[in-house]
């Protein structure tokens, strides 16, 4: 028997089941013709900005084709089998369209990617519509039984279809972010400034040689390593007892500092760049490593402080409670007691500040002007400067200073963030 | 002889047709007018004529070209009658013109400050400040007449180096003297509370103030002393000539800053660029962490280091790569197999800078969100699973509202931090195309502009007074945030 889908009955929950069930692959491709609509339209933009109107004009008819298709998903319903079957002539259609318009156009990576846009969806569609159970279920010829079976296979379908939702909105964002990053591999290993060109053609090593055996890029490495090792020694020694008085003692005047380090947090940089600039400059710290040692360790110096009161509140009591009862001093209790066992938080908040001075820019593109005194990310931006753009130098350089950077972050990235979002977000 | 005189046909033969613009010639340069000044003087081939512009351009190279050129500065020639005719030493372009009796007169200005002569000028002679130190600079004068045809003056003068050295040597006692002051009083202000500890006989906390005391002095020397520093120079005139011996000048630098021609502009613009990334940055770092958000995910911890890469790689680097790509002969242009130059187009550096820092900042959201999703119950999603709620109202009606806690603090942070985001636009634009010396360009935003204010302009005293505006509208932005959060928290 042929049920109207506005009829309702109660009492029958075979009915209901029939009524409720509808194909998880339906579901899904309603959810995802959005999204093809959506890249219809930036290629339809893409073939605007290329100049190219005939491309541009079988995109607009893609889009619009795609358009009828979501509205005929839609639509389909149990026991409309005509739509079914316009739906997969429509996405033949599509299929043919696409292909058709990938074959005409020049074919660099990019349309490779519209064209599997374009196609994938609509073979998904004519595989999935196809479907015996979705055949069954738009002919309206569905026993109840089936519609239950058909919603307990649902929920393994769906949690599938999310699976691969998933990866394909993972999977572009990787290619976003790694894309520039393939790219600048490849100006580092190509001869020449050229920045274009096709993708590891020829390999050469002539940049990293220049970098390495240049005298600029060694003194900026040695600037950035005595700041950024100057750095963390200072920003440890002040942060790691106001950490520990923070987070043990009650004292006069405690919530008063707490929230002066809060508040410093919270200062934009831009307030203090002006008098910073003309206090260093008198005090003659301009053009020197102390002076950003300075300026680092003091930056740093309030999440430092946050980092490291809240490692400090996880460390029991009982233990200086008992090593106080057993006569230590207090002194002793911080030396050789708690000290000892935060070395893994230490070492985090070390590498925290050494990280935030050695990619440091503002400051050091502000306070040290003079070329032997640039540290790397200030001596790295000069090589692209108006007077000359060695990008092949600045790639090869960059990938040299970022890759232990990178390294050391990726080995560490748990703690780091977690510290980061206990000093940041919490405080 | 002979030789000479076919290469002078040659050059007669080469010359460009006569064109009604006066051309300026004799260009002399000298690098050293002062602290990154450079002095400018030229004549012209006839007289100039009404509503003619006279504009200098500059570049590190020779050039023959505007294009390859920055505009410094331009001078009107029109009707001076109701203008003033300023002295020197306030305008980064100081000029003065003669008409032919060899006295060079101050120029007048308008009411925009542009510098105006009277038509039948000759000669004029200008200090141009803010120009890059330590090399030649080339200028040029390119000569508009009201038919709009323009002549580019075929002698280019160079400079000697730019001046770098500082004529203005600042005291440092006073400086020492403040900053001995202010620790001095909180070393006393710590032995008085701890004295009052002691007194009432709070045991624990015998050396807490001991323990604090290197942090609380650094960071009040190093931090709260700029701080009212900078707060003070706001009212100061302190420039590059006036540095130790600058005076209280009241609010004038704030006037100085809202009659700024570009600050309407520059403050919406920093309005867009940070409202537009914090939420590209939570729209993104949620969809990518509720991606991720799945045990079951295959390579999921792959797909997470890879996403965290804009966060580790050093911002610098990122932006400069960035930048390669989207010059015109860089890879985006390849790979999408367009022509296009989009730094070049005002609106085309804003979306691009727009656009980077997105790719920057989604990680640092990413990251932040997924910790606050992992600490959403599980049982939750469970029970809504089984009552068959789809999957968009569990993330409308589940998910959103209790990610409001993390998102808030977190949106407000973000907002913070890209309202100062520096390196982006300075690396990637430095406030261009379109920087014009007396104002902002089409990219700038706030503390780039400021930036510029101050080191390139040397202006430090208008500079503190942009950096105390900054701040305010930023405590003004966050406080009407936190209470319009706050109160629709009480009514839900």
């Amino acid at each position: 028997m042929i049920r109207n889908a506005s009829s309702f009955s109660m009492g029958e929950d075979g009915d209901l089941a029939r009524r409720w069930y509808i194909p998880a692959e339906i579901e899904s491709l309603r959810n995802l013709f959005p999204f093809v609509l959506v890249i219809n339209l930036v290629s339809f933009w893409l073939f605007i900005l290329r100049e190219d109107f005939d491309s541009a004009f079988s995109a607009s008819m893609q889009f619009l084709v795609s358009a009828i298709l979501l509205f005929m998903l839609k639509k389909l319903d149990r026991g409309k089998r005509f739509i079914r079957d316009g739906v997969i002539g429509i996405s033949g259609l599509i299929l043919l369209l696409s292909i058709l318009q990938f074959l005409s156009g020049p074919q660099i990576t990019i349309d490779i990617w519209m064209m599997l846009w374009s196609s994938i969806p609509a073979l998904w569609v004519i595989l999935s519509v196809s479907k015996p159970v979705v055949t069954l279920w738009a002919s309206g010829k569905q026993t109840v039984h089936s519609a239950e079976l058909g919603l307990s296979r649902n929920r393994k379908i769906k949690r599938f279809h999310g699976m691969i939702l998933r990866h394909i909105a993972l999977l572009h964002a990787v290619a976003f972010v790694v894309l520039p990053i393939l790219w600048i591999l490849d100006v580092a290993l190509s001869p020449g400034n050229s920045l274009g060109g096709g993708f590891f053609e020829i390999i050469t090593m002539e940049h990293f040689s220049n970098i390495l055996s240049s005298d600029s890029f060694w003194v900026w490495a040695r600037n950035s390593v005595i700041v950024s090792i100057g750095t963390t020694m200072l920003g440890l020694a002040l942060a790691i007892p106001a950490g520990y008085a923070f987070s043990r003692f009650r004292f006069r005047g405690r919530d008063y500092a707490m929230f002066s380090f809060l508040l410093v947090q919270m200062f934009p940089g831009v307030i203090i760049l002006v008098p910073y600039f003309l206090v260093m400059k008198a005090l003659g710290l301009l053009n020197s490593s102390l002076g950003l040692i300075l300026a680092y360790s003091v930056t740093a110096l309030p999440l430092c402080v946050w980092m490291l009161k809240g490692f400090f509140d996880t460390v029991p009591k009982e233990l200086e409670e008992a090593a106080l009862v057993d006569g230590c001093s207090q002194n002793q209790v911080f030396w050789r007691i708690i000290l000892p066992l935060s070395i893994p938080a230490v070492a985090v908040t070390a590498l925290f500040s050494f990280l935030a001075a050695w990619n440091e820019f503002l400051l050091a593109l502000t306070f040290n002007t003079s070329e032997d005194m640039y540290t790397l990310p200030v001596g790295l931006a000069s090589l692209i400067s108006s007077t000359g753009q060695a990008w092949g130098d600045f790639a090869a350089a960059s990938l040299l200073v970022s890759l232990p950077v990178v390294i050391l972050f990726i080995a560490f990235q748990r703690f780091l963030i977690e510290g980061l979002s206990a000093g940041g977000v919490k405080g | 002889m002979k030789k000479y005189l076919v290469i002078f046909a040659l050059v007669i033969f080469c010359l460009p047709p006569m064109v009604e613009a006066s051309e300026a010639t004799q260009l002399e340069a000298d690098g050293d007018a002062g602290y990154r000044k450079v002095g400018l003087n030229w004549l012209m081939n006839s007289p100039v004529e009404a509503n003619t512009t006279l504009e200098i351009w500059m570049n590190e190279s020779s050039f023959s070209d505007t294009i390859d050129a920055t505009k410094h500065s331009m001078i009107r020639v029109g009707n001076v009658s109701g203008l003033q005719q300023p002295g020197f030493g306030e305008w980064y372009d100081d000029c003065s013109y003669e008409m032919g009796d060899g006295a060079y007169l101050p120029v007048y200005r308008d009411s925009y400050g542009v510098a105006v002569v009277p038509q039948g000028t000759i000669g004029v002679n200008c200090t141009l400040t803010g120009l890059p130190s330590g090399i030649e600079i080339h200028l040029a004068v390119l000569t508009i007449d009201a038919d709009e045809n323009s002549i580019l003056s075929s002698s280019i003068a160079s400079t000697s180096i730019v001046n770098d050295v500082e004529t203005v040597v600042i005291e440092t006692s006073p400086y020492i003297f403040a900053i001995g002051s202010i620790a001095l009083s909180m070393i006393a202000l710590l032995f008085v509370l701890r004295w009052m500890d002691n007194r009432d006989g709070r045991n624990t906390s015998r050396s807490a103030h001991f323990y604090i005391a290197p942090a609380i002095l650094a960071l009040s020397v190093l931090t709260f002393y700029p701080v009212l520093y900078g707060i003070w120079l706001s009212f100061t005139n302190a420039d590059q000539s006036h540095l130790g011996e600058q005076s209280f000048i009241g609010l004038n630098n704030f006037l100085t800053v809202i009659s700024t021609s570009g600050f309407f502009r520059v403050t919406v613009f920093t309005l867009v660029w940070s409202v537009v990334n914090v939420a590209a940055h939570i729209g993104f770092g949620l969809i990518l962490a509720m991606a991720l958000n799945s045990s079951e995910l295959k390579g999921r911890s792959v797909y997470r280091t890879a996403l965290l890469l804009p966060w580790a790689i050093p911002s610098y680097i990122s932006v400069l790569v960035w930048r390669g790509l989207y010059e015109p002969a860089g890879a985006l242009n390849d790979f999408l197999g367009t022509n296009l130059n989009l730094l070049a187009d005002a609106n085309g550096a804003r979306i691009v800078v727009i656009l980077v820092n997105i790719w920057l900042g989604i990680p640092f959201m990413m990251m932040s969100i997924s910790g606050a999703l992992q600490a959403l119950p599980k049982d939750m999603y469970e029970a809504a699973e089984v009552d068959g709620i789809d999957a968009f109202s569990r993330f409308r009606f589940l998910t959103l509202p209790n990610l409001r806690s993390a998102l808030i603090p977190l949106s407000l942070l973000g907002f913070i931090w890209t309202f100062n985001m520096f390196n982006v636009i300075y690396l990637m634009t430095d406030g261009g195309p379109n920087l014009d010396f007396d104002g902002p360009g089409s990219t700038d935003i706030l503390i780039t502009y400021v930036y510029d204010v101050a080191f390139r302009d040397g202006a430090y005293g208008v500079a503190a007074a942009w950096s105390v505006v900054i701040f305010l509208m930023l405590v003004a932005f966050s406080w009407t945030y936190m209470k319009k959060t706050n109160a629709t928290e009480a009514v839900s």
